[in-house]
């Protein structure tokens, strides 16, 4: 490693503290609501000012205020007084900036996660800590709409506000849990994995988690507009999102900022993986979580700009009356759903990938043994990028699209479910002869495995053109995404979580309220979703609020036991709240694992290592004698060095 | 032993997949393929299943250990053997999924010259059913045994036309003309289902598809265009 010469040759001191009304002026959470507010008075100016001279009535256009000034300037304001912006903002107007200080790196205290952090551990709890919150609120959501459900007819909402229920309700799943989620746990892991000491760009990083919190809170706030939340489903198929309630722009917006959010921490552990690897850290001896979390990063790059397109045009559509996706000028209905769909199919796996990552750490290390097919295992990741690609349109097998489209994307879709099973079945056989210790995150990737191979063999049914066309927007399908989304991702979550809880926190979680947790989670689940592929193919279609009543039985049972699911969640934020704060101090190494993370304290030092490791083997070599997968001999180089060399 | 749970757990599901009543009654010829894809499907994935759930229960049944035994696994990488027979063996499996579903796809498209057809305009939230010879009518009566087209396309926003029992479904696009192939095999009324979300009413967005021997259909649709024919002249 070479060190890098600083291009700004001003170096400013530390800042001290400042003091009295100058606190309103430094980053943070004083600074941020005046900021906030003055953004959004520069967003209204222009506006009206810009409309003032045009001479366009109204002056005062609604759905323009909200999207200028609501959604997008307020929120620069916020991250602006936050501080997200300080670094970058001293460099562009060229004031001293002060590269060698690290006050803005590492948790001292709790207030420290409160503020713009550029250290990846604080950012990895920031983000697991946030998107637990809105899957919390998600899951209150989803409670909700199983209470109105319980029994045919109208009972508690109205059917605006149900449709609302269900579009945020996913969407808040989508994209402000199961995809920072995972960002979030590999942001902790990766660098610590690689030998790095933090990110490729820990700035980049911090913005990135400031902008998903922006997110959430304008998905969860469309509830309160006039005209009530977006209704169009988490789809906001065109024309629906078009015409529906100005809430549909909370939706477009919002996903343009999770969307960002996802794009620039791709980015960042793109650089990190392929930059920042420690010496003899070749691609052949990653970690597998690493390796998933490259194929992701690859999916986010290239797909999430195609989402932002869709939801952009949409949004032009109502606001600026461009008619992309209206019929009668020109516009191209099925354009949004092919747009749509090309990033929201490979988003499936974006959702998923990361997830086999964290579960083929958790099984090697709990079946004492090598990963099965460790080659193959990383290629069948790659194999599910390129064919995830070429899948979209078996979204849309009924929507009208060309017809000869049809037959080539169910052989792909079919076709994917080859190096999918490899994995699975790669997974089983690191099962046999192994020696297994069924801890929590065991638990949870065994669950994981057995519910995503129903998850996947619904998909086979789904993706046989026929059998779709009998089932698609029906509750066979919601039963496929919750196996193959709550079955599949969030058990992988919750096997992270409870696999790098030591490591996060420096503290161990009852065993026994996690296993508690991993049963009641498991039967409520099943209960829940399993019934639904029968009322699916039966004849109840999705997205409604009312049905038939020969469905009356099964979706009140399928009520109950969803109350029940949401219970189970209760003992997770138990256990996590009272093991964080009075759990039995973990050690460096509770599993005995080979990964790199887990060869330094609990939690790690604040730039990781204190001697850059030496990788020297595979990292999965347990059972074979003398066998390592890196040298830490104790040799200490001086953390300013180290920073110096990054 | 392994082979045993095999059995087993290839028994419980064997026994979900027929004791529950899965499919909605057959009314159509469209729908023997598509339950025929069903039932392929539905082998194939009980025998993958089972075995992966076998193999499942027999590790965590055979390799558990007691928390405090520090010992490591056999150290095997892997079987190139065993990976390619993993490979390949799915994927002969899909291909015949893929090929029966590509069969049964092109005969359901299938069209007759001669087929009766039905313009269906959807809106916000109703079905207008529209005849040859002019009559609209809000519920579909189709004559048994013949074929029939819809030729569907929406005023407003997507809706899709679905009823359970013919196994079809098809969007209805504003500014498009979407086709679907019914051939109505049952005499009965059966529901016809808005599957796309379109608004507030969308679950209300439901009418009756009516299947009637072929004489009475013609006596109803003869009937219908007279009464129309009329209500224009006077």
């Amino acid at each position: 490693m070479t060190v890098v010469e600083h291009e700004h040759a001003v170096h400013a001191p530390p800042a001290s503290p400042p003091t009295g009304w100058r606190k309103l002026l430094a980053p943070g959470w004083l600074r941020a609501p005046w900021m906030t507010a003055l953004f959004f008075g520069i967003g209204v100016a222009l506006v009206l000012g810009i409309r003032a001279i045009a001479g366009w009535d109204p002056l005062w256009y609604w759905p323009v205020i909200l999207t200028v000034a609501f959604l997008t300037t307020a929120p620069i304001g916020f991250l602006a007084g936050i501080g997200a912006f300080d670094y970058w903002t001293r460099y562009a107007i060229g004031r001293p900036t002060r590269p060698e200080d690290h006050s803005g790196h590492g948790a001292f205290s709790w207030r420290d996660y409160f503020r713009v952090n550029t250290d990846h551990k604080v950012i990895g709890v920031q983000y697991v800590v946030t998107t637990i919150f809105f899957f919390l609120a998600g899951g209150l959501l989803a409670m909700l709409v199983r209470a109105e459900l319980a029994r045919p007819g109208t009972q508690f909402v109205d059917p605006q506000t149900y449709n609302g229920l269900f579009s945020v309700h996913a969407s808040l799943m989508i994209f402000l849990f199961v995809i920072p989620a995972f960002a979030g746990l590999a942001n902790f892991v990766v660098p610590l994995m690689l030998g790095a000491p933090d990110m490729a760009f820990p700035r980049l990083n911090a913005l990135s988690y400031w902008l998903l919190p922006i997110a959430g809170v304008m998905m969860l706030s469309s509830f309160l507009i006039p005209g009530g939340a977006f209704a169009a489903g988490w789809t906001g198929y065109a024309p629906l999102s078009v015409v529906g309630s100005d809430g549909n722009i909370f939706f477009q917006m919002g996903v343009q900022w999770a969307g960002a959010s996802s794009i620039m921490t791709a980015l960042n552990f793109l650089v990190t993986i392929i930059t920042m690897r420690a010496p003899g850290m070749t691609f052949w001896r990653m970690p597998l979580l690493v390796w998933a979390n490259f194929t992701t990063s690859l999916l986010v790059v290239i797909a999430t700009p195609f989402v932002a397109g869709s939801q952009f045009f949409a949004l032009f559509d109502r606001v600026l009356g461009t008619d992309f996706f209206g019929p009668d000028s020109g516009g191209y209905v099925l354009g949004y759903q092919h747009i749509f769909w090309f990033y929201s199919h490979p988003a499936v796996y974006i959702m998923m990938l990361p997830g086999f990552g964290i579960v083929s750490e958790v099984i090697s290390v709990m079946a004492r043994k090598p990963i099965f097919g460790y080659r193959l295992m990383a290629l069948s990741l790659m194999a599910i990028l390129f064919l995830g690609f070429s899948v979209w349109a078996h979204h849309m097998f009924v929507s009208g699209m060309a017809s000869w489209l049809r037959v080539p994307m169910m052989i792909t879709t079919l076709l994917i479910a080859v190096p999918t099973g490899i994995k699975v079945f790669s997974w089983l056989a690191t099962l046999w002869e192994g020696k297994l210790h069924f801890t929590t995150p065991m638990l949870f990737a065994l669950g994981f495995v057995s519910m995503f191979v129903i998850g996947g063999l619904s998909g086979i049914y789904l993706g046989a053109v026929p059998i779709d066309i009998h089932t698609s927007d029906t509750y066979f399908v919601v039963a496929h995404i919750h196996y193959v989304l709550l079955g599949g991702s969030l058990f992988t979550i919750f096997a992270g979580i409870y696999y790098w809880f030591p490591k996060m926190t420096g503290r161990m979680y009852d065993e026994r309220l996690g296993k508690l947790h991993f049963w009641c989670t498991f039967i409520g689940f099943n209960a829940t979703f399993f019934p639904m592929h029968v009322i699916g193919v039966q004849g109840m279609p999705r997205r409604v609020a009312d049905y038939a009543p020969e469905f009356a039985d099964w979706n009140f049972f399928i009520s109950i036991a969803s109350f029940g699911l949401g219970a189970s969640f209760m003992v997770f934020i138990y256990n996590m709240i009272v093991s964080w704060t009075r759990g039995p101090r973990a050690p460096g190494n509770p599993w005995r694992a080979l990964t790199l993370e887990w060869q330094v304290t609990s939690p790690p030092p604040i730039f990781n290592f204190d001697e850059i490791p030496q990788v020297v083997g595979n990292p999965y070599e347990y059972g074979v004698p003398g066998a390592r997968h890196a040298v830490l001999n104790g040799d200490r180089t001086p953390v300013d060095e180290r920073v110096a060399a990054h | 032993m392994l082979v045993a749970i095999g059995v087993v757990v290839s028994a419980i599901t064997t026994a979900i997949a027929l004791l529950v009543d899965w499919l909605p009654e057959q009314a159509s010829e469209q729908r023997a393929g598509i339950d025929f894809v069903f039932w392929l499907t539905t082998a194939i994935c009980i025998a993958i299943f089972a075995i992966v759930a076998a193999v499942t229960i027999y590790s965590v049944w055979k390799f558990r250990v007691r928390p405090d035994d520090d010992s490591d696994g056999l150290p095997i990488h892997g079987h190139t053997g065993i990976e390619i027979a993993w490979t390949a063996v799915p994927t002969v499996l899909v291909i015949i999924i893929g090929v029966a579903s590509g069969i049964v796809l092109a005969r359901n498209d299938r069209t007759s010259a001669d087929a009766l057809r039905v313009r269906v305009t959807a809106q916000q939230f109703a079905w207008t059913f529209q005849y040859p010879n002019g009559v609209s009518s809000g519920t579909l009566r189709l004559p048994l045994d013949r074929d029939v087209v819809l030729e569907l396309s929406a005023r407003d926003v997507i809706h899709s036309f679905w009823v359970p029992q013919f196994g079809q479904k098809q969007d209805a696009v504003p500014g498009e003309v979407t086709k679907l192939a019914i051939t109505p095999t049952k005499v009965g009324e059966y529901p016809v289902i808005c599957t796309e979300l379109c608004g507030l009413g969308h679950s209300l967005m439901r009418t009756q598809a009516v299947v009637m021997e072929a004489a009475k259909y013609d006596a109803w649709v003869r009937q219908a265009g007279e009464k129309a024919s009329e209500g224009a002249g006077s």
